[in-house]
């Protein structure tokens, strides 16, 4: 531990976002000698999920963030006559309008009764240091937050219409057949012995839970642990990059896996599903038998528009929304694939932008279950992690906690050549991938900067009701006028892992207009309502109640373009923060084009020569590998998971 | 269920003696190794180790979470010929313990007991601290495959037949790979 960092790197890495992560996976994979540090101690920056009292400490942080004392040795004397510096900022001013709201009861006298009746040894622990921690941030914070927010109007966002990220083109008409056969196959929530087993475990759970079947504040902080609150909210698509690349490379291995079970709507004041796939569409309630077929045969077009563009090619010029009007399509069924399934902007997206994002949804659906996208257990905060392993099992060394004080700069070829770390030593590397918010404002000072508005919620029950209570949902709700935006929200059950059993975990994103409350509220009105003492008398009219609010306003970097950057040297590549998009395809694009530039002509994250599990030593990992019982074990399992998949189409390359 | 400790005190070669019962004496610091295999019987069920080393990433303090998720066990190790390493050991304990599974087994081995003239660390100190967290311990060598067996049949009889850990993962999608409901996950 005590260990001194190497001296000498291919490529430093700084910042562990995923793109970031995904790069240093790749070079490493490459053979490159990789340093990956993050100032923060712990992995993912903006990406990053976090347990209960993980997230009030780094609330804390920002709160606290303006006093940084800087007590390292002083850089400058390492500077040599031909060499310059660009200093790194030691602050991070990626999130704003911190804003935490606490409605659960935050009664004292329970905490100590459910501290005997949970007998949960360790926790103790934690939850007395997060108590202090918790007690200061859940004031709300308004006075802190007063930080000018940069708000010009940024151009509509169309994350998940690229037509990149529809990469398999094939086998779209089957969808429903193949629906069938993985319900059977793969567990997606919606299946009768799926719930089942997932809800044995609770019972238990639940007979330690006061009577009263109410959730405190102190039962929050002590269960602190089983949150993985994401600060980024994001789903992937089950035909996106990052899937691919996880198959591909083989990392997927590290991270599970949950089906969303449901997309909804929400309309006149009613959250409603939405069916989407071709089994919903016919086991539909809602929609008449004439809907039934209006919206199969619109959907069945979608698929394959391009094919007929005598059918679109008329209302190219038009918004996507008024395109929908001369479909045959009653209003109900418009609104359900504008807002549900495009996902699309009703005044700013044309119709191809539309077809296209209709059809990469309708493409995605089926291959792991009823909806098109996926949610890691634990939260998106692990995909990160699993390719810094990646990373590290291909000989990284990391380093969190560590901060990088300036870029050192050879001033003849004007390359970058090493950096100098918190402890003063200085590290030669061929390639530095600096994540921007690491950038001091110097190096940023014309950059200009769009915000994403994000609020997280704990609350105690389901937007929309069913038989079983573990539903993962997407909802989108339209925006309400114009120069705001769309809000996406999406609601994770404990099963994900994400959050206490008895609650849910409800993440609101979308671009920021205002502040992220002032943005974000007015949904939040209308899905929720506060918790308050009351008795519950009615509570199936009742909509969730509130738990626990944060809203914040997090940093979108995704479309700064290199050149708006001072002065960076050619060596030096930048990665952004989060984008504002559903999926996450713009972080692997970033990766793969910076990738390629560091490690022109070599393969982007190819899958391992072996199956990994083997001690390679040196020379002679290939016999070693083969005659090794782990190697044979790992050897059966491919077969078998493809057909638990019924997913035989995977990526070859 | 996985392994980590300090650098350098042997995690791998315990691994490997375990897995494939073979010790190779230069073997390179952790590099391309990650996750291994083996079934053991422990009484009328059998038990799949899903072993993951941590990749040198304990090396600078920044071991990832996701290694703790759904783990049953945890194997610390230390090297009996370096206090260093033990105290070392300590600090896992407690991270471990603090965001670790709740329920978790922990097994403290002292590996290179093949070494035992130049120990540094007495097996009395390990029993004592081990005993103090509910832990087992265990002096091990990979080199002679002392212990290693013994190590993970003490684990195995430790790990709750019923499976009540928080794991209720059933129907969560693996990837690349089936998760194989019929025996235990513990990496």
């Amino acid at each position: 531990m005590a260990d001194n960092l190497p001296s000498e790197f291919d490529v430093i890495v700084i910042g562990t976002g995923l793109p970031e992560s995904i790069i240093a996976a790749a070079c490493s994979r490459s053979g490159q000698r990789v340093l990956h540090v993050d100032s923060r101690s712990y992995y993912g920056g903006n990406w990053a999920s976090f347990s209960f009292s993980g997230l009030l400490s780094w609330l804390k942080e920002y709160q606290e963030n303006s006093d940084i004392v800087n007590e390292s040795p002083v850089w400058q004397e390492q500077i040599l006559e031909n060499e310059e510096a660009i200093a790194l900022s030691r602050k991070d001013k990626t999130i704003q309008h911190v804003e935490v709201f606490c409605y659960a009861s935050q009664d004292l006298h329970e905490d100590v009764e459910e501290a005997g009746a949970l007998q949960k040894n360790h926790a103790s622990v934690t939850s007395t240091n997060s108590m202090e921690a918790a007690d200061s941030a859940c004031l709300p914070t308004e006075d802190k937050s007063l930080n000018t927010v940069s708000c010009e109007m940024p151009a509509e966002q169309i994350p998940s219409s690229d037509p990149e990220s529809a990469l398999v083109v094939n086998d779209a008409e089957v969808t429903g057949e193949k629906e069938n056969h993985c319900d059977d196959k793969i567990c997606v929530p919606s299946t009768s012995e799926e719930e089942t087993s997932e809800n044995v475990p609770p019972a238990e759970d639940t007979a330690e839970q006061p009577k009263k079947n109410r959730i405190t504040y102190s039962q929050i902080i002590k269960e602190g642990r089983r949150f993985n609150i994401d600060l980024v909210s994001k789903l992937l698509y089950s035909r996106g990059l990052l899937i691919d690349l996880l198959i591909k490379s083989n990392v997927s291995r590290y991270a599970e896996f949950k089906n969303v079970t449901r997309i909804l709507a929400f309309r006149e004041g009613r959250v409603e599903q939405v069916p989407c796939s071709r089994a919903d569409v016919f086991n539909s309630k809602q929609l008449t038998m004439v809907e039934k077929r209006m919206l199969m045969k619109f959907l069945t077009f979608c698929m394959e528009y391009e094919e007929h563009p005598d059918d679109y090619k008329a209302y190219e010029e038009m918004t996507f929304s008024e395109y929908l009007k001369t479909q045959k399509l009653t209003p109900n069924l418009q609104y359900f694939v504008l807002h549900s399934i495009a996902m699309i902007s009703e005044t700013a997206s044309s119709t191809i932008d539309g077809l296209k994002a209709t059809q990469n949804f309708l493409r995605c659906l089926g291959r792991y279950g009823n909806t098109p996208f996926l949610f890691p257990l634990y939260g998106q905060g692990e995909l990160p992690q699993c390719f810094c392993r990646m990373c590290a099992v291909f000989g990284g060394i990391y380093c969190l906690r560590h901060l990088v004080q300036c870029l050192v700069v050879d001033k003849e070829s004007g390359k970058c050549k090493a950096i100098i770390d918190q402890f003063g030593q200085r590290i030669i590397s061929k390639h530095f991938l600096v994540e921007d918010s690491y950038f001091s404002e110097n190096t940023c000072s014309h950059v200009q900067y769009r915000q994403i508005s994000r609020a997280v919620l704990i609350t105690d029950r389901s937007v929309l009701k069913t038989d079983s209570d573990q539903q993962i949902s997407i909802l989108t709700v339209p925006a309400e006028e114009p120069g705001s935006f769309a809000v996406r929200v999406i609601e994770l059950c404990s099963s994900t892992m994400t959050c206490m059993k008895g609650t849910y975990l409800v993440h609101l994103t979308c671009t920021s207009s205002k502040t992220a409350r002032e943005d974000l509220e007015p949904v939040v009105q209308k899905l929720f309502t506060p918790y308050t003492e009351m008795e519950i008398e009615n509570e199936e009219v009742e909509k969730p109640r509130l738990l626990w609010a944060l809203y914040f306003n997090m940093r979108d970097s995704s479309d700064i373009s290199r050149n708006c950057y001072n002065d960076l040297p050619s060596n030096v590549y930048v990665c952004s923060g989060p984008d504002c998009g559903l999926g996450n395809d713009n972080a692997v694009k970033q990766a793969e084009t910076l990738f390629q530039q560091i490690c022109p002509n070599e393969d982007f994250c190819p899958p391992p020569p072996n199956p990994e599990d083997i001690v390679l030593d040196g020379d002679s990992l290939q016999p070693e590998a083969s005659e090794s019982s782990a190697t044979q074990e790992v050897n059966l399992e491919p077969p078998k998971e493809s057909a638990n998949l019924g997913n035989p189409e995977e990526p070859s390359e | 269920r996985y392994t980590f400790s300090d650098t350098g005190v042997g995690k791998s070669s315990i691994v490997c003696r375990f897995v494939q019962d073979h010790f190779d004496h230069n073997i390179s610091p952790t590099i391309g190794a990650s996750f291994m295999t083996k079934t053991v019987p422990c009484g009328n069920e059998l038990h799949k180790f899903l072993i993951w080393d941590t990749a040198g990433q304990e090396r600078f303090h920044s071991l990832a979470p996701m290694y703790y998720r759904g783990s049953a066990a945890a194997v610390i190790v230390y090297d009996i010929t370096k206090q260093d390493s033990f105290h070392t050991l300590k600090k896992w304990v407690k991270e471990l313990k603090e965001h670790g599974p709740e329920n978790i087994v922990m097994a403290i081995a002292g590996n290179k007991c093949d070494l035992s003239d130049i120990r540094e660390v007495p097996l009395k100190d390990a029993k004592e601290y081990a005993e103090s967290i509910g832990a087992i311990v265990v002096e091990t060598s990979a080199k002679n495959a002392i212990n290693i067996e013994e190590l993970f049949q003490g684990i195995s009889r430790r790990i709750p037949p019923l499976d009540p850990h928080e794991n209720g993962n059933n129907g969560a999608i693996k990837l690349g790979k089936a998760s194989t409901p019929s025996s235990r996950r513990c990496c």
